[in-house]
């Protein structure tokens, strides 16, 4: 090494200078916070059952089963005591089966320490739904996407009913720009962030036949371009998520 | 002196390091990455394997090797055998031929966009990726009948086999076969049919075209007046394929009352709401790949609107879309079809015809690259 010139180990020592320096002054990150969104799916206070014909038409007469429910949420935003964080490119798809009767939304790297509010839409907003770009979990060649021309379903649920001996349909497809419902959440007290916290959301699905107006799912099998129905399943749909104690 | 010790180390470190990734980078040529890929946006998106880029090299040798009859066990049949160009990668059969001249169970399935939608492939969607499959059909004793362990020694044994899979990946291996055979696939890419040139703003569609893509892509609606084939349930309008979501690409279209129902689906699942599912193909081509339905029962196009139009079969894990979906307006439960008139049909069979891409199926970069060298 002797035969090394001195000008090489001058370059050699401002690189690695250089590097003690960088190391010495990168700023470790802030642990990010972290946030999921549990969404719990029930029916009359209990887990969801799917493909079972389990539950009663809440207004009418029959047994109903549940082989589909899905939502999208959206614009999801929290705010905090250091501010508001809107997340970006915000569409979930919140979906269940049987076995997956609850789902989480990750949010990530939040630039908040609390938050006291929180607030996010079922459905998407107008320019979202005019649009084909494949934006979150926003895909026009999914089953949520009617077809570009309409847009996407908000909420989507799907199953059947018997009736005297017979199986009857149930399709609800609802969509629309008026139909997207902004829900807002506020907490009692600040909650702190961190790398794990989390909260908790029942989607209640009855409350899609019985909330705001009661729905007689044997008289009405299928609601999809009626805007009257969508409307009437719509202020249901505003009061199906809610906070769960945790 | 203890520092001039570090420092030399360190040097040596960095002209070590310098020197082998020169070294590295000068052992098999890098292969080269697919000039200008683009796929139409319309497709949405899609993901290549880590482990598996799509390079020319790669294509070059999965083509190879889809056309090479090597691949059987009596160096008989390639996959071309029953993946014909020229039928949108089908082979015009009812069910596919086993070695023995028998009937397999399944019909060919197209070869078309396997990038875009279900992530899952076969009929009952039992394999999870492409190179997972390549290999099956390879060792499938009423298919190609090969060991693997012994076709791995033939490609050795070719001086052009062991170049280009240097080239591509480096030895001859069945992890390379598969991933070789993978790239191909995914490089058959369709996107030149009228539809396509129609979304382009390229082409017009014809009144009867037009009809009938309206009629594919709307659900009916009685209390709106509005006419559909719900087609758009399951195939989605782009792609036509069915959707990527989780298990969503997979449904019962109503072939089957349930005694008869095949397992489909739930043989993967165990899951006994998906009896009877199976994948959503892909409609691009569909007017060259009759018949129809994993098993060929349908003969023509006419007979799929047929079915779809009142020879539904009702079983208890039939699309509840199709259950519901009706033009005409009646007594729930008491009919199950679409009930569309017969030139409501012929407009959607017409704009199935405007998804064949005749550019696709004579492109020469999919042909069978051996028969020159013959
Ligand atoms: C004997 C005829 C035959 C041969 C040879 C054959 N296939 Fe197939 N292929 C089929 C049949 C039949 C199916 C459907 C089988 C099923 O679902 O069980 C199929 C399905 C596929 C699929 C699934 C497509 C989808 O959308 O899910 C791929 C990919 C495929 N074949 C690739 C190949 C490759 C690669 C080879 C050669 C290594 C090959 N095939 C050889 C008959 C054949
Ligand atoms: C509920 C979902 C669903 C709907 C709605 C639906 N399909 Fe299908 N389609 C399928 C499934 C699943 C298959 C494969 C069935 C099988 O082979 O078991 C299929 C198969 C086909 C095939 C045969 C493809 C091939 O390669 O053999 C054609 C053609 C077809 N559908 C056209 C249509 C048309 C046209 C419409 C609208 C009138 C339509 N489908 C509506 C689910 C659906």
């Amino acid at each position: 090494m002797s035969g090394m010139k001195p000008i090489h180990i001058n370059v050699l020592l401002a690189f690695l200078l250089a590097l003690t320096v960088w190391h010495a002054f990168r700023k470790t990150d802030p642990p990010a916070s972290q946030l999921r969104l549990v969404f719990q799916a029930e029916a009359n206070g209990q887990k969801l059952v799917f493909d079972q014909f389990h539950y009663k038409n809440p207004n009418g007469p029959g047994q109903f089963r549940v082989q589909n429910f899905r939502f999208y949420i959206s614009n999801i935003k929290l705010s905090g005591e250091d501010g508001t964080y809107l997340e970006p490119d915000s569409y979930h798809l919140v979906r269940f089966g049987a076995g997956n009767e609850s789902f989480a939304v990750e949010l990530n790297n939040i630039p908040l320490r609390s938050y006291s509010g929180l607030s996010f839409s079922i459905g998407i907003d107008e320019q979202a739904n005019a649009s084909i770009e494949p934006r979150g979990d926003l895909d026009p060649n999914s089953q949520m996407a009617w077809n570009w021309e309409v847009g996407y379903k908000f909420v989507v649920f799907e199953g059947s009913l018997i009736l005297d001996d017979a199986i009857l349909p149930l399709v609800y497809h609802l969509g629309f720009d008026e139909n997207r419902r902004d829900l807002q959440f506020s907490l009692p007290a600040e909650e702190q962030l961190s790398s794990t916290s989390a909260k908790n959301f029942k989607v209640d699905v009855m409350e899609l036949f019985s909330g705001a107006s009661a729905f007689n799912m044997a008289q009405t099998q299928s609601v999809k371009f009626d805007r009257q129905d969508a409307r009437r399943l719509a202020e249901n749909y505003a009061g199906m998520i809610s906070i769960a104690g945790n | 002196m203890a520092r001039q010790r570090w420092i030399a180390t360190a040097a040596a470190v960095v002209a070590i390091g310098t020197g082998a990734s020169y070294v590295i980078r000068a052992l098999p040529p890098d292969p080269t990455p697919v000039a200008d890929f683009s796929a139409p946006f319309v497709f949405g998106r899609f993901s290549v394997p880590q482990d598996n880029p799509l390079t020319e090299e790669a294509f070059a040798l999965g083509r190879r090797l889809f056309y090479d009859p090597a691949l059987s066990g009596g160096n008989d049949r390639s996959c071309a055998t029953c993946h014909i160009q020229r039928l949108a990668f089908t082979d015009g059969l009812p069910t596919a031929a086993g070695l023995n001249g028998e009937s397999l169970e399944f019909s060919s399935m197209s070869l078309v966009n396997l990038l875009w939608g279900q992530e899952r492939f076969f009929w009952d969607g039992r394999a999870l990726s492409l190179e997972q499959q390549a290999l099956l059909p390879i060792e499938n004793p009423q298919e190609m009948a090969q060991d693997l362990e012994e076709l791995v020694r033939e490609l050795k044994g070719s001086r052009q086999y062991r170049r280009m899979f240097r080239q591509a990946y480096g030895e001859v291996s069945s992890e390379n076969i598969a991933r070789a055979l993978a790239t191909f696939m995914r490089m058959l890419i369709s996107a030149g049919s009228k539809y396509d040139r129609f979304l382009r703003g390229e082409a017009v569609l014809t009144e009867q075209e037009e009809l009938g893509r309206k009629l594919f892509m709307a659900h009916p609606d009685t209390k709106v007046s509005l006419r559909g084939g719900n087609c758009i349930d399951c195939h989605s309008q782009f792609l036509t394929s069915g959707f990527r979501d989780g298990l969503d690409g997979f449904s019962n279209n109503g072939l089957d009352k349930d005694v008869d129902l095949p397992a489909g689906l739930m043989a993967v699942t165990g899951n006994p709401a998906h009896k009877g599912f199976f994948k959503v193909p892909t409609l691009r081509n569909i007017a060259v790949t009759a018949p129809y339905m994993h098993d060929g029962r349908l003969q023509t196009l006419e007979d799929v609107m047929d079915h779809y139009n009142g020879g539904v079969v009702v079983s208890p894990t039939l699309s509840p879309l199709i259950l519901e979906a009706d033009n005409a307006a009646s007594p729930p439960g008491s009919f199950v079809g679409l009930r569309l008139t017969d030139s409501e049909k012929a407009a959607i069979i017409a704009f199935l015809h405007t998804l064949t891409d005749e550019a696709f199926l004579s492109d020469a970069r999919f042909s069978n690259p051996l028969e020159g060298e013959l």
